[in-house]
């Protein structure tokens, strides 16, 4: 390829074709202009090929890339970061068009086509994507295939086919180092890209929030139970406890967090299990109750969250034993947190205080009045609803008494204002409740729309107790999960049309659902999930070890196993002949060749054994021997094979004559070559 | 004559030349294979690898699976381009099948066969650092006959230098080359300048003054002028009798032979007189007649045809050349 040629006109609608390819991820992510650029470039570029329109000059192109930073700018609000900085990359990919003279530009086209098909990984790795930027690989492999056939003969047919046998070769070796290459820990930190907000919870919840995410069909997380799975009531997860309340939201506390693990006593039978959760942007995990883990990026707070030492930024596995029977800091609450647990603002929600201070007066024991007010909520008229009316400043007294309709959210608010002003410590905890069993995969799928708000109390000796008034309310919502529970009202996902969980009535849907869930949660577990946990548990079973250095030695050793049948490939000194005269005679040839000996296309064997017989004149009788053997042989028998006494008697001449070749060419080989 | 393939001079230089001339011998066939092939990464290669350092920089920072799995995928077809390259040259056969002479200053022909006993080569180059390289594919069993051209400066052997045929095919990562020495020989004959031809020395005859070249002892008679015919050969005579122009007509004696030789040559620089000699041998040749020529002592002809022009070139290319 010299550099100064110019790009061939089918090389240049390849490389359009794949940049189109490698761009069609990227769009949906950027704004519409970004599309609008590249749809201009590519123009330009193709007036350029017609001869119509020049190339743009260097003040056009100081300009152009003058906007696109400013671009960037104004739509990702800053220039520091990656989504920023890959946006950029994505710009520069496109004006490149506007430069690419010479087949050297276009490899730089291709280069950053891989580079941002890498990139595009940062942001998704669904399985959907990752065999799409299989076929943008495949493009880009082909673009750059055809940049390097002889210009004038391109083919992209060819190109196409060679760009495939090239990645298959090379998908060997790539196993090997996915495998085996060490995964270390991030060099430096850096901030994972796409933070704007995920769907999930929040750090504070109004009592309308969770009845919002409960309109999303989205997944949360996934958990898959070492023993058996729990029942439906049981699978309380939990996300974080929202201690501080202000009149209107709940939110967390930092506080009641913070000052290391909460005491708690063990007891009752564990449950083992992983969670596979999607990235949240947020610090917490979720766990069930009573949870302890030996992850080392987690840590158990005060008021016992699973925490992560940095936001979830992306798709994570943990495993995790909880003990739900465990007596969650059975001592005494110590002054601060018992401040902490039941305050509240002054000048909200008398009538709520007032009934509050009733009850206080009726039930002088913390337990009793904890089941007097779940027993309220099953006895009066309380309605759940997905669709509660809106409340005014004194929430809390509206709900109670008025409308009585709510979500968990109310049901749980409500319930924790009471028992504070009654002075029991208490708080609402956020998380979800219960998840859909995927019988093909045997795990708990959990969505956005089993979000659930609960309520734990403090007890003197028993510490913290999780009710749940929902339950009290309706029941089938904790047994059966949120569908079951809307069943009469049909609002279970009436927004999200497209969701494929709304369907889940209709059986075979719901199979291919389900069974793509499980090509997802193992395509999760097993290769994002790849890291060097994994990793290591891969080497202790496969390997039976995990020392480095003989992980290195047993990489070295694969990797040049998958690369002997290319070598061999490459090197293989043509097929062998299935006649065994024929062999002779190609073994003898070769060797011949070292010493600069050839015989002539068509040379007959007795005309190739006298110009020998002048090169080698020390060999005349082994040569004699052997071509004596040959010649009666080839013209005795024909087409037939030599018997095995033939084969054996022509081998051995051969083998007395290579024996006796000398190392080196001989000086009067030239002599034949004339 | 330095093979003009090479740079000249450098000790280094030297060395590799004996060592390339071990490896790879003069021979007028030669089938590619690990002894003639070399093979690098390209400039392109190495930008790549540094492309796939970053990338697993960014693989490690980010504990993105799939970003390893690119990186070791793109990793992994280097590694194979290096086969692929590789292959794309080996086993090719290449056989000069000749040349001819050329004049100095002209573009030495060299013809070449390139067969492919095995699989098809794509996009090979061919040529010399001197030359404008050529690019070709060679069909497998195909037999595929190349010319290059090779400029020529002075006269006597020519050998064009070790050929450089080179593929970065397909993916351009790495550059495969071999510097094949066909045994190629050039016979490059003066460079011949065009002056008047050396006045008419007849053997034996003392040296005269008559007009160059001409004929006029023998009148033989007249015929329609054309144009072309000298002046001086007009019959005037005819003329203003108003019977047209015609020419006159001289036999060319047998004998009247023009003798070349270098001592008598003009011109102090020796290349230069050899130079004279070859034009006028083409000038002579051109209007058949007979000469001879006499050179270091041997002499040609007289006489005049294809065989004693090849001759007398050759003699005068390789005047004071070892042959």
């Amino acid at each position: 390829m010299s550099a100064n040629a110019l790009i061939p006109r089918n090389s240049l609608a390849w490389l359009l074709i794949a940049q189109i390819v490698v761009l069609l991820p990227q769009l949906p992510r950027l704004p519409i202009w970004v599309a609008v650029l590249w749809l201009s470039c590519a123009l330009w570029r193709v007036q350029i090929q017609r001869m119509r329109w020049r190339y743009p000059g260097t003040i056009f192109k100081a300009a152009a890339i003058g906007l696109t930073v400013l671009g960037v700018f104004t739509s990702q609000g800053t220039l520091i970061g990656l989504d920023a900085a890959v946006m950029l990359l994505l710009l520069l990919f496109m004006l490149k068009l506007l430069e690419m003279r010479n087949p050297r530009d276009a490899m730089v086209v291709i280069y950053l086509g891989f580079f941002i098909v890498a990139t595009a990984f940062l942001f998704d790795q669904s399985i959907v994507l990752a065999l799409y930027q299989c076929f943008s690989l495949l493009v880009l492999v082909a673009a750059l295939v055809g940049l390097h056939q002889t210009p004038g003969r391109n083919d992209p047919a060819r190109a196409f086919k060679t760009g495939s046998v090239l990645l298959m070769q090379a998908v060997p070796l790539m196993l090997v180092l996915f495998l085996l290459f060490p995964r270390i820990g991030p060099l430096w930190s850096v901030n994972a890209p796409g933070q704007n907000a995920a769907t999930g919870l929040a750090e504070s919840m109004a009592p309308a929030d969770i009845a919002n995410l409960a309109r999303s069909g989205e997944l949360a997380f996934r958990a898959s139970f070492s023993g058996d799975i729990p029942a439906h009531s049981d699978l309380y997860w939990r996300a974080l406890t929202l201690s501080n309340f202000d009149g209107r939201r709940w939110s967390h506390s930092s506080l009641a967090s913070n000052g290391g693990a909460g005491e708690w006593t063990q007891q009752g039978e564990a449950v083992e299990y992983q969670v596979m959760t999607r990235a949240t942007q947020q610090p917490w995990v979720f766990s069930l109750r009573g949870a302890t883990t030996e992850d080392e990026d987690l840590w158990l707070t005060r008021d016992f969250m699973l925490q992560s030492k940095r936001p979830v930024s992306q798709t994570t596995s943990y495993t995790a034993v909880s003990y739900p029977d465990s007596l969650m800091q059975p001592s005494e609450l110590d002054p601060l947190q018992f401040r902490l647990y039941t305050g509240l603002p002054e000048g909200f929600d008398p009538r709520s205080r007032a009934w509050a201070a009733e009850l206080r007066a009726e039930y002088p024991n913390d337990s009793d009045l904890v089941q007097a007010l779940l027993q309220h909520f099953n006895r009066e008229p309380f309605h759940y609803t997905l669709r509660p009316p809106t409340l005014g400043e004194h929430s809390n007294d509206e709900f109670l008494f008025d409308s009585q309709r709510g979500f968990c959210a109310h049901f749980a608010g409500a319930m924790t204002f009471v028992l504070r002003a009654a002075g029991i410590p208490s708080r609402v905890v956020a998380g979800y409740q219960g998840g859909e069993l995927n019988p093909r995969g045997n795990y708990v799928l959990v969505h956005q729309f089993d979000a659930h708000a609960w309520v734990e109390a403090w007890l003197p000796g028993q510490g913290w107790v999780s009710v749940d008034p929902t339950f009290q309310v309706a029941p089938e919502r904790i047994e059966r999960g949120l569908q079951a529970a809307m069943q009469e009202e049909g609002s279970f996902l009436e927004d999200s049309l497209m969701s494929s969980a709304r369907y889940r009535n209709i059986s075979w849907i719901n199979a291919l659902r389900l069974g793509w869930d499980d090509v997802n949660y193992q395509w999760q577990l097993r290769v994002l999930g790849f890291e060097s946990e994994r990793q290591m548990a891969f080497f202790q079973r496969w390997l039976g070890t995990t020392d480095w250095q003989r992980v290195g030695v047993i990489l070295l050793l694969a990797a040049a196993l998958v690369m002997i049948p290319l070598a061999l490939w490459t090197l293989r000194p043509g097929r062998m002949h299935r006649d065994p005269r024929q062999r002779a005679w190609q073994l003898l040839d070769r060797r011949l060749l070292r010493l600069g000996l050839n015989a002539q296309r068509g040379e007959g064997p007795r005309a190739w054994q006298a110009r020998l017989e002048i090169a080698l004149p020390n060999q005349r009788t082994a040569l004699a021997a052997f071509f004596d053997e040959y010649v009666e042989q080839m013209y005795v028998l024909g087409a037939e094979l030599p018997d095995r006494q033939q084969q054996v008697r022509l081998r051995g001449h051969l083998q007395t004559l290579i024996r006796q070749l000398p190392r080196k060419r001989p000086a009067r080989a030239g002599v034949l070559l004339e | 004559m330095r093979p003009s393939g090479v740079q000249a001079g450098g000790r280094a230089s030297g060395l590799f030349q004996r060592w390339l001339k071990r490896r790879i011998p003069a021979a007028s066939q030669v089938r590619l294979n690990h002894r003639q092939i070399f093979i690098i990464p390209s400039r392109a290669g190495l930008a790549l690898l540094l492309l796939l350092g970053v990338m697993l920089i960014g693989a490690i920072n980010y504990q993105n699976s799939l970003v390893y799995a690119v990186t070791f995928l793109l990793g992994s077809l280097f590694w194979v381009s290096l086969h692929h390259t590789y292959r794309n040259l080996a086993s090719l056969e290449l056989h000069a099948s000749g040349s001819h002479a050329v004049f100095a200053g002209e573009a030495a022909p060299l013809h070449i066969r390139l067969l492919a006993p095995r699989h098809e080569h794509q996009a090979l180059t061919l040529g010399w650092p001197q030359t404008q390289p050529q690019r070709l594919d060679v069909g497998k069993d195909s037999d595929t006959r190349v010319d290059l051209y090779h400029p020529t400066q002075q006269r006597g052997w020519f050998s064009p230098g070790r050929l450089r045929i080179e593929t970065r095919y397909p993916l351009g990562w790495f550059v495969a080359w071999s510097l094949v020495d066909l045994d190629w020989k050039v016979l490059v004959y003066p460079k011949p300048l065009s002056v008047p031809l050396p006045p008419r020395r007849r053997a034996g005859a003392e040296e005269g003054d008559q007009p160059l070249g001409e004929g006029v002892d023998d009148f033989q008679g007249l015929r329609n002028y054309q144009p072309g015919d000298s002046r001086r050969r007009l019959d005037w005579r005819a003329y203003s009798r108003g019977q047209g122009l015609h020419s006159k007509v001289f036999a060319e004696p047998v004998q009247d032979t023009l003798w070349l030789d270098l001592e008598q040559t003009p011109g102090a620089d020796l290349e230069q007189r050899l130079s004279y000699l070859c034009g006028w041998v083409m000038q002579l040749e051109q209007q058949s007649r007979p000469y001879g020529l006499v050179i270091g002592g041997t002499s040609f002809g007289p006489a005049v045809g294809e065989q004693q022009r090849d001759q007398c070139l050759r003699a005068l290319a390789l005047y004071g050349r070892p042959a």
